[in-house]
Formats: structure tokens, C-alpha cells, sequence
């Protein structure tokens, strides 16, 4: 149970207590239990004053909490105060209309009961009573001094007789003659009721003395809210005493009365009675006439209090439970909002408020779970796309995709590598817009049309075509292998490959079987060219004169020299076309490269060559021989390179390189030179035969270079160092453009027992520098 | 709750607290004589109180109202570890009332009933009381701890139920007298 709704029940059940205490207040008071009533009323009361006075403090606490947090814009706070409003309306107005014709009727029907008509009929009533009473009183008075008086007159000493007779004639109960304090000297009709006659009374004889008679009523008393019976009602008697005069003034002879007591009818005295408890009855009433409405408007008001304050409380605490779901939701919706699909909480109910916590709950969780779907499967199509990407990226063809409306969407790296264009900026732009390209953006559109129009049945939607393009006229011709392929929602693809170096092998090839026919079939004449010419020479010069032996011998010279040199061509076309297969066996790069350079100490000496070799060096697996015209064919060139300029200088350098893990990936061996450079248009084809940039060479050196770095399974790099990079190696700059070539030679064979040991040494050497 | 709602809640149960005792509490009567006396009856209490009726205690007389004064006599031992403990007690009631019919004023007091044409008459028998005797002559120990509580008063819880809330506030109704005496 949370604290708020602790409160609640808290205050609710004070709330129930005042209302229970009120009840029992109204209990007491209807049941007229006085006693309980009498010992509880003031504590009651004030109980109730006290617990409506909590409740108000509660009312006012919740209602300016209520008002704070509305103002603050809390949310939820404004429909909280609908729903109270609506509760406390609908618990108050009622209570207020109740109360209201309540408070009329309890005020109206008390003051019904006092009526100025009812009042003066009682007063009436009493005063008839009372003047009845009276007159029978005074008549008894009267009756009883003509009676003392015809006594006196009589003189004759009373008899019993006389007074019996007197009784009867005043229908009195008892006729006595006392003395002067009172004592009796003769009674009548007494003698039968009681054994004591009664006797005057002190005040009565003093009064009967002073004014001759006295009368007074007795024995009226209604102490029926004392004794809870009314007297007897034969008990209310009228007395009436005279004094008898006396006739003769005897001296010594004492005072005599006459004491007459006579019955009220008792007709007259319950009557007179019933007026008087009447009288007493409604005079209590109207005195107590503001305490009964201030007690009757008092509970009402009190129970009104706490009915009101006791709903108002039940609004709250009702609004507060039926906007907890609310409140609920709506932070649930705000963390969903803010991307928290987190499980929510369920407010525990089995209403429609609660099935709908649920219901989000649940909600929530799908979604959450529909999320977690979306994000795996877009991973997984973003790793897919990584994968795509980086294939693509590292794929040597180019790749360029064209959308609907042929634009280019996607392209590759490989096709601005192939292209050396920045196709990638063309990106949404036709092919036929990026310079260079016109021709074939045209042949490839024509080709995808073609495809479109008459695709043949059974083939597959796609096409190859070679094409030769030229970018630009500076560069050399490209010869592009194109594939072009529908895709999906009519995109193209077209990829291409750079089959340049294809054809510049197939070519090499065939210049190879040229020349291996053209030694087979140039050489063979030769031999009998120059021995014809010796022998024409050998025969005919002692015949000749002196000028034509001169000339003879001149031509014959000329055509064995011709011959010789052309054997000699025809010898290096056939080693080119025919070089032995390798013989490879472990051996060291450093120490064949010295071997070789021996044969250049001079130029060693004059500084124009330099060995750099690396120490420790691993040992790589090739054929000694042939190794050696490679390194000496790349001297050689590099030499030739730098001939003319007066600073020129060759370097042969080993390294041994190492990927990244610090194993041994390849020994290098480069020729660096500060020549010319390569033209461009050379680079691409400097190792196909009769490619040169000398002019006496047979363009032969770097092929047969190629051809032996093929057997041996290493790579062949030349490029053109720009004189930063040379600058970085460490070389001062010379003043002036620094140009040069390197020709790198990557062997990547080690002999296997060799290699651990290389590896080591490497380690070993790179932990020790 | 907030802090300052209990404050006031607070305040609000000291000022009743306070306040409480103090309402209609006035006295109107003197006491000229209050005696205590010990004797071989007992002890006996003799006072006699001086008051008159106010004009609307009257009027509620004549109108039919009986009236109740009650003298009332308690005789406690002080005890310094629990209550005070009640040694003897002794009540003595009037009833006062009019009767309209005949004009007359009656005193009854016990079972005993008395007829008075005037109500200062009726009222004298009312305000005296000599040789009453509160305790039995060994239940009260000469030790200085007992002391006498006397009250004497209209006794207005005797009053018809809605008269005592229409009077609950005036000072007229409230006819009484306190005396505390210690007993050596």
C-alpha cells in the first residue's frame, strides 16, 4: 500500500469515526436516555468540533496541495480536480439542499409549538383554576365565620349534635371546636376517618385571630416529577378556621375556633392539576425554546460538517485512485516517448483502468520486442551493407550503379582507381556528364537498350564488352572489360575490370613466341651470312687492288659486324623466350647484391652507386643466376637513367618488411635512382619487351626482369618518387626538382626450416635495436 | 501533511485546552459562614450562603421550572503517589419549586416538603445548613493530610435537557460556590 493511500484510509476512517460519534450524539438525543446523554454531551460535542476541525486542516492540506500542484502544471493534477470537483459536488449539494430544508423545517416546527392562542388558553385555564380554588376557598371562609358567629350567638356550649348538624350543612369532612393553641375540644366526622383529627396549623391561627377568619387550601401539591405519583386526591382539602365569639365575657374562658375542613371535589383538583402540569409543561418549553433549536441546528449543522468534509475526503482519496492509473500511463507514455521501453508497472485492479495499465504494459513489451527485432535485423543489414561495402571497396573492378534514370547511384573505389576519375562526385549525375567518358557512357547506354529491346530468351540479363578508353590525352589507352547486369527496380549495374595489363601480358607473351620463331629462324642464316662474307673477304681480297681490297674489306667488315650484333639481338631474344626454368634454393639477398656490384667498383668508387643492405637480413629462396641479371639488368637501367646528369646516384637497397603483427612479410630489394623517372605512359607497360625509353636498348632488360620475378613468385612495383617522399628516406634534397624511380622487388618464398629462425632473428633484432 | 497544517492543529487543541476550564465560571454566592467541627457525632459542618436568584432564574421559576441546589461535601485524604483518596462524602439536595396554581413555594429536601408563600422564605431554608454531619466520628484521622472540598450551588444538570443547552453560556445560571479547608 503506497503512502498516499495510507493517508487516505486514515483520514477517511477518522472521517467515519466523527460521523459514527455524531450518530451516536443524534442516538442519545432521540432516545431521550438523559443519563447517557447528560454524561456524554459535552465531550460528544466537542469531539465532533474537534474531529470536524481535523477534517477541515486535512481538507485545506489536500486542496492547496491540489492547488500546488495545478499551478505547478504537475500533470494529472488538473483532472484530479475534476474529479473531486464532480465527487464533492455531488456529495455536498445534496447534504447542503438537506440541510437547508432541514434547518427550515426543525426551526419552523419548534416555533409551531409556541402559539400566543396555546399561551393565553393556558394562563386561562390556570387563573380558572386558581379563581375556582379561590372562590371555594373564600366561600368556605364566609361560611365557616357565619357558622363561628350563630355559635357564639347560640351561646350554647356545642354540642356534637350541633356540630354534626353544622358539618352537614357546610358539606365539610370535619367539623372540630379548638382551643386557642389549637388543641381540639370537640370534632365531627373525623371520629370515623382517622384517629387524630387534624389541627390547625400556627400561621392559621394566628391569621384567623388577626382578621376573624382564615382559610387555605391544602394538600395540592403535584410532586409528580419528584415522587412520580400524584397525591391522593382526596388529599387537597380547603381549611377554614374562625374564632366563635364569645357571648358571655367570661373571664378565664379561653378563645375557641371553629376549624372546618372541607374535600375538593377531585374532579376539580385533577383538572386544575392537568392545567397547571400543562402550564409548567409549555412554560419550560418556551424558556428552553433557544436551547432546542440551537441543539437540533447544532447536530445538523455538525453532522452536515462532517458529512461534507467526510465526502470532500472520499473525493479526494476516490480521485486520487481513479488518477494513479492515469498518472501511471502517462508516465509510462512519456518515458515510452523518450525511448525507455523498459517493462512498466500494472496497476493492480480488475476494472477497465487496470486492464488498461495492462493492456500498455503489454504494449510496451511488444514494442520493445519489435525494437530489439529492428535494430538486430538493421545490424544485421548494416553488417551485411559493412560486408557489401568493404567488398566492394577492396574488389579491383570497378562498380558503378545507375538508378531508373541512369543516373550513377553508387561507385565504387575501384572504378576511379581504374578510371582515375572522381567518379564519386558525380554521384546523381549521368556518366555521359563526367568528362572523358562520352563515348563510352553512349556505348554502355546503346548496349543496356539493346539488352532491354532484344533480350533473348534464355540468356541471362546481362552482357560483356570490351572497350578501349582514353580519359584523357596525356594518359595512356585503357582497355576496360565491361559486364553491364539489370538489378532491381530497373537499376543497372556495370562493373569493369582494367584488362590493360592482361592484354600488355598476352602480348608479352606473344613476343616472347615471336621472338623465340624469329632467333630460331634469323639465326640460322647468319652463320652462313658471315662465313660467306669471310670467305668472300679470305678469297677475294689478295685478288683485289689495293682501293677495292679496301673496300672489300671495309663491307666485310660492316656485314660481320652487322651479323654479329644481330646474333647477338637474336641470343637475347632467345634467352628472353627461353629462359631456363628456376632452380631455387635458399640463398643470401645481401651477398648476391654484393657479387654484383663488384662488377661496378668504379662507378661504386665515384660514388654514383650505393649498396644500403640491411643487417640480418632472412634468407629468401631463388635461383642465384638468374637473380643476379635481375639485379644487374636493374643497375644497369638505373645507371642508364642517370648518365647524363652530374649528381645522379643509384641505390640498392634490402629491407626485410613486416606486417603488423611483427612477422616477417617479404625482403625487398630496391633500386632506387635520382633520374628522370618513368613517363607516365611507360609505367603501365615498362615490362613489356621493347618498351624503352633508351635509345639503344632492346626494351628487353625489365621484361626478362618480370619474367624472373614471376618465376620466383615476387612482385615487381615501379614507380616515380616524387622528391618528398625521397626527402623522407632521409636524402639531403639536392637544390632543384628531385625526380627518380624505384624499382621495388618483393620476395615473399623463405626457405621453411629458415623462415622461424628469420622470424626470430627479426624479433630478436626489433627487441634489441 | 505539511509542517505548518500540524502547527495550527496544534495551537488550536492548546487554546481548547486552555480555554476550556474557564468558561462559565463565576461566582455569585459568598459563603459568611463555613464551619467544620469535630464532635462525638462526627464531623459536622455548619455554612450558611448569602445569594439571590438572578432575574431569569426567577422568571424560569415562576414559570414552572423546579430548580435544584445541591451542597456537597467530600472529605479526602491527600496522597502524594496516586489520587487523592475519598474518605467520606455527603450530599444534601433542594428542590425549589412554584406552583402556580395556588401561589406557592415549595422546598423539598429528602423525603421532606415544605410550603412557603414567599420565595425569600423559601430561599432562607435553603441557604442555611448547621450541624451537618459529614463523616462518621472515626473515619477522619487527625494527621493534617484530610481536607474538606465543599461545593454549594444550583445544580443546572438537573435543568430540562434543552434549558441547559439554551443556558449553558450565562453567567446568571451558574449559582455556586467552592470552599477547599484543611482538617487538622
Amino acid at each position: 500500500m503506497t503512502r498516499p493511500s495510507r493517508w487516505g484510509w486514515i483520514v477517511s476512517l477518522v472521517a467515519l469515526a466523527g460521523v459514527g460519534v455524531v450518530l451516536f450524539f443524534l442516538l442519545s438525543l432521540s432516545t431521550s436516555n438523559r443519563a447517557a446523554y447528560e454524561r456524554h454531551y459535552a465531550w460528544l460535542f466537542w469531539v465532533n468540533v474537534v474531529v470536524a476541525g481535523l477534517l477541515a486542516l486535512v481538507i485545506l492540506a489536500a486542496v492547496v496541495r491540489l492547488l500546488l500542484r495545478l499551478r505547478s502544471g504537475r500533470f494529472g493534477s488538473r483532472l484530479l480536480l475534476r474529479l473531486v470537483g464532480v465527487v464533492a459536488f455531488v456529495g455536498v449539494v445534496p447534504g447542503v439542499l438537506i440541510y437547508t430544508v432541514s434547518y427550515q423545517f426543525v426551526s419552523r416546527s419548534i416555533e409551531s409549538w409556541f402559539d400566543v392562542k396555546v399561551e393565553g388558553a393556558l394562563d386561562a385555564g390556570l387563573n380558572l383554576g386558581r379563581g375556582t380554588l379561590e372562590a371555594q376557598v373564600n366561600e368556605l371562609g364566609a361560611r365557616t365565620l357565619a357558622a363561628a358567629e350563630r355559635l357564639g350567638e347560640d351561646g350554647a356550649q356545642a354540642q356534637p349534635l350541633v356540630l354534626e348538624r353544622l358539618r352537614e350543612q357546610l358539606s365539610a369532612r370535619e367539623v372540630t371546636i379548638v382551643g386557642a393553641s389549637g388543641q381540639i375540644l370537640l370534632s365531627a366526622g373525623s371520629a370515623a376517618t382517622a384517629l387524630t383529627p387534624d389541627r390547625p396549623s400556627a400561621a392559621l391561627l394566628r391569621q384567623a385571630r388577626s382578621a376573624r377568619v382564615a382559610s387555605q387550601l391544602e394538600g395540592l401539591d403535584d410532586d409528580a416529577n419528584a415522587s412520580g405519583a400524584h397525591a391522593p386526591v382526596g388529599a387537597a382539602r380547603v381549611r377554614a378556621l374562625a374564632p366563635i365569639p364569645s357571648s358571655r365575657l367570661a373571664l378565664g374562658e379561653q378563645d375557641r375556633f371553629l376549624f372546618v375542613t372541607q374535600v375538593v371535589p377531585a374532579t376539580l383538583t385533577a383538572n386544575a392539576l392537568a392545567v397547571q402540569a400543562a402550564y409548567r409543561e409549555y412554560q419550560q418549553r418556551a424558556l428552553a425554546r433557544d436551547g432546542l433549536r440551537r441543539m437540533y441546528i447544532g447536530t445538523l449543522t455538525l453532522s452536515l460538517v462532517l458529512a461534507v468534509f467526510g465526502a470532500l475526503l472520499l473525493a479526494v482519496a476516490l480521485g486520487n485512485q481513479l488518477a494513479q492509473p492515469l498518472l501511471m500511463l502517462a508516465e509510462g507514455v512519456r518515458q515510452v516517448a523518450q525511448g525507455d521501453l523498459t517493462p512498466k508497472p500494472v496497476f493492480a485492479s480488475r476494472d477497465e483502468l487496470g486492464g488498461l495499465t495492462r493492456s500498455f504494459a503489454e504494449m510496451t513489451g511488444q514494442l520493445s520486442e519489435a525494437r530489439a527485432l529492428v535494430q538486430r535485423s538493421v545490424a544485421q543489414v548494416e553488417g551485411a551493407r559493412a560486408n557489401l561495402q568493404t567488398i566492394l571497396d577492396n574488389l579491383s573492378a570497378g562498380v558503378i550503379v545507375f538508378d531508373r534514370d541512369g543516373r550513377i547511384d553508387a561507385v565504387n573505389p575501384g572504378a576511379t582507381r581504374i578510371l582515375r576519375l572522381p567518379l564519386s562526385a558525380y554521384r546523381g549525375r549521368r556518366l555521359e556528364e563526367v568528362p572523358g567518358l562520352e563515348g563510352i557512357a553512349q556505348a554502355v547506354t546503346r548496349r543496356f537498350a539493346a539488352q532491354l529491346a532484344g533480350g533473348e530468351p534464355g540468356e541471362r540479363n546481362q552482357w560483356q564488352d570490351t572497350f578501349e578508353l582514353q580519359t584523357a590525352p596525356e594518359r595512356e589507352k585503357l582497355t576496360l572489360l565491361v559486364r553491364g547486369a539489370d538489378m532491381p527496380q530497373e537499376a543497372r549495374l556495370m562493373v569493369f575490370d582494367d584488362i590493360t595489363e592482361l592484354v600488355s601480358a598476352q602480348r608479352a607473351e606473344a613476343w616472347s613466341e615471336v621472338a623465340r620463331r624469329l632467333a630460331h629462324e634469323i639465326k640460322n642464316p647468319l652463320t652462313p651470312i658471315q662465313l660467306s662474307a669471310e670467305r668472300i673477304a679470305h678469297r677475294l681480297g689478295p685478288k683485289l687492288g689495293a682501293a677495292d681490297q679496301a673496300l672489300l674489306e671495309r663491307s666485310v667488315g660492316t656485314i660481320v659486324n652487322q651479323v654479329q650484333s644481330m646474333k647477338q639481338l637474336v641470343n637475347e631474344f632467345r634467352d628472353y623466350a627461353r629462359l631456363p626454368a628456376a632452380q631455387l634454393s635458399p640463398l643470401d639477398l645481401n651477398a648476391l647484391v654484393g657479387e654484383v656490384l663488384a662488377l661496378y667498383v668504379t662507378e661504386q668508387e665515384s660514388g654514383r652507386v650505393r649498396a644500403e643492405p640491411a643487417p640480418d637480413l632472412p634468407a629468401i629462396v631463388g635461383d642465384a643466376t638468374q637473380l643476379r641479371q635481375v639485379i644487374h639488368n636493374l643497375v644497369q637501367n638505373a645507371l642508364d637513367a642517370v648518365a647524363d646528369q652530374a649528381g645522379g646516384a643509384v641505390r640498392i637497397r634490402t629491407e626485410a618488411a613486416l606486417d603488423e603483427r611483427g612477422e616477417l612479410r617479404a625482403v625487398r630489394l630496391l633500386v632506387v635512382d635520382n633520374g628522370p623517372g618513368f613517363p607516365d605512359k611507360v609505367l603501365k607497360r615498362a615490362f613489356e619487351p621493347y618498351v624503352t625509353t633508351k635509345s639503344k636498348g632492346t626494351g628487353l632488360g625489365l621484361a626478362v626482369v618480370k619474367k624472373i620475378a614471376d618465376e620466383h613468385g615476387a612482385r615487381v612495383r615501379i614507380t616515380n618518387l616524387a622528391d618528398d617522399k625521397l626527402t623522407a628516406a632521409g636524402e639531403p634534397a639536392p637544390a632543384g626538382r628531385q625526380r627518380g624511380a624505384q624499382v621495388s622487388l618483393s620476395f615473399s618464398n623463405f626457405p621453411k626450416v629458415d623462415r622461424l629462425v628469420a622470424t626470430a632473428a627479426v624479433a630478436v633484432a626489433r627487441a634489441h635495436p | 501533511m505539511p509542517a505548518r497544517a500540524w502547527l495550527w492543529l496544534g495551537v488550536l487543541l492548546a487554546a481548547i485546552v486552555v480555554l476550556w476550564p474557564r468558561m462559565a465560571r463565576a461566582e455569585s454566592v459568598d459563603l459568611q459562614v463555613f464551619k467544620v467541627e469535630r464532635s462525638e457525632e462526627g464531623l459536622l459542618l455548619s455554612f450558611s450562603a448569602s445569594f439571590e436568584l438572578p432575574r431569569s432564574v426567577e422568571d424560569a421559576l415562576i414559570r414552572g421550572v423546579p430548580l435544584h441546589f445541591e451542597a456537597d461535601a467530600e472529605v479526602l485524604q491527600s496522597r502524594w503517589y496516586w489520587r487523592d483518596k475519598r474518605v467520606a462524602n455527603a450530599t444534601r439536595s433542594w428542590r425549589l419549586t412554584y406552583q402556580p396554581l395556588t401561589r406557592v413555594y415549595r422546598v423539598g429536601t429528602g423525603g421532606l416538603n415544605q410550603n412557603f408563600e414567599t420565595l425569600a422564605e423559601a430561599l432562607d431554608s435553603i441557604r442555611r445548613s448547621t450541624r451537618w454531619k459529614i463523616a462518621e466520628p472515626g473515619q477522619v484521622d487527625d494527621d493534617g493530610k484530610h481536607y474538606l472540598e465543599f461545593r454549594f450551588g444550583l445544580d443546572t444538570s438537573l435543568l430540562p435537557r434543552p434549558m441547559q443547552i439554551s443556558i449553558g453560556r450565562e453567567a446568571a445560571w451558574s449559582l455556586s460556590v467552592e470552599r477547599t479547608q484543611r482538617l487538622n
